[in-house]
């Protein structure tokens, strides 16, 4: 691949991370609202199970748009997410940190 | 060599930029679906010379509809490469004894994808 053909596609890369900038977001909010039920002990089997459908999502696609450590932070997160029972209280302040840092690192893309 | 390729993956996100790539780098043709059911009809309708396969999907997931592919008459000699987030061995053990002709791996990079999936198939 040539390089004018690399920044065709860099281009379009860029223009789709604009068009779906909104369903990433969508998807760390979830996180966040997930690791802030955790913490208050409120978080349904059922939003655990978004949480960590969320995350993988996230883990599948950040890198592809350069963002590698997204990918590994949301993998993180749909490990402790899936963990039978739900993730250890322990890791709570984890949880928030990791979806935090999701946030910044979405943000940060140009 | 052009081919054409049916891209099969829930993700909306996923889904384009993989057709993107394959379009912009490879400048094959491409087909989507944003199921199983569809991508078997779709599969039938465009007679694909290979399939990208999502493994995590709703309804029916990427081992089901890989296997109802095989079931099918029309469908049953296209190859299928599957397209999965998982990592762990064991997931990757369980495609693996599917009898796919590939497995690639999320987060793919778009620059490559093309290659990847030509090197599963044997394609040169």
């Amino acid at each position: 691949m040539d390089p004018i053909e690399q920044d065709v596609l860099g281009e379009a890369l860029d223009r789709m991370w604009a068009q779906f900038l909104p369903l990433m977001e969508e998807r760390v909010s979830l996180l966040q609202n997930a690791a802030a039920a955790f913490s208050a002990d409120t978080l349904s089997i059922e939003e655990r199970q978004a949480a960590m459908a969320a995350a993988h999502k996230l883990a599948g696609v950040l890198g592809t748009f350069g963002l590698t450590k997204g990918t590994v932070l949301a993998r993180e997160l749909e490990i402790l997410y899936s963990r039978e029972g739900g993730p250890e209280r322990s890791l709570s302040p984890r949880l928030a940190a990791a979806a935090a840092e999701l946030r910044t690192i979405i943000a940060s893309r140009k | 060599m052009s081919h054409r390729i049916l891209i099969i993956d829930d993700e909306e996100d996923i889904r384009d930029v993989a057709a993107l790539s394959l379009e912009t780098v490879a400048g094959w043709d491409v087909v989507v679906a944003s199921s199983g059911a569809q991508g078997i009809a779709r599969a039938i309708e465009h007679q694909p010379d290979a399939i990208l396969l999502d493994v995590m999907m709703p309804e029916m997931d990427g081992p089901t509809t890989f296997r109802e592919l095989r079931k099918n008459a029309a469908t049953q000699k296209i190859p299928v490469v599957l397209l999965t987030a998982k990592v762990q061995s064991s997931d990757q053990r369980r495609f693996a004894d599917l009898g796919v002709e590939g497995i690639l791996f999320k987060p793919f990079d778009p620059m490559t994808l093309s290659a990847q999936i030509a090197a599963a198939l044997g394609w040169n």
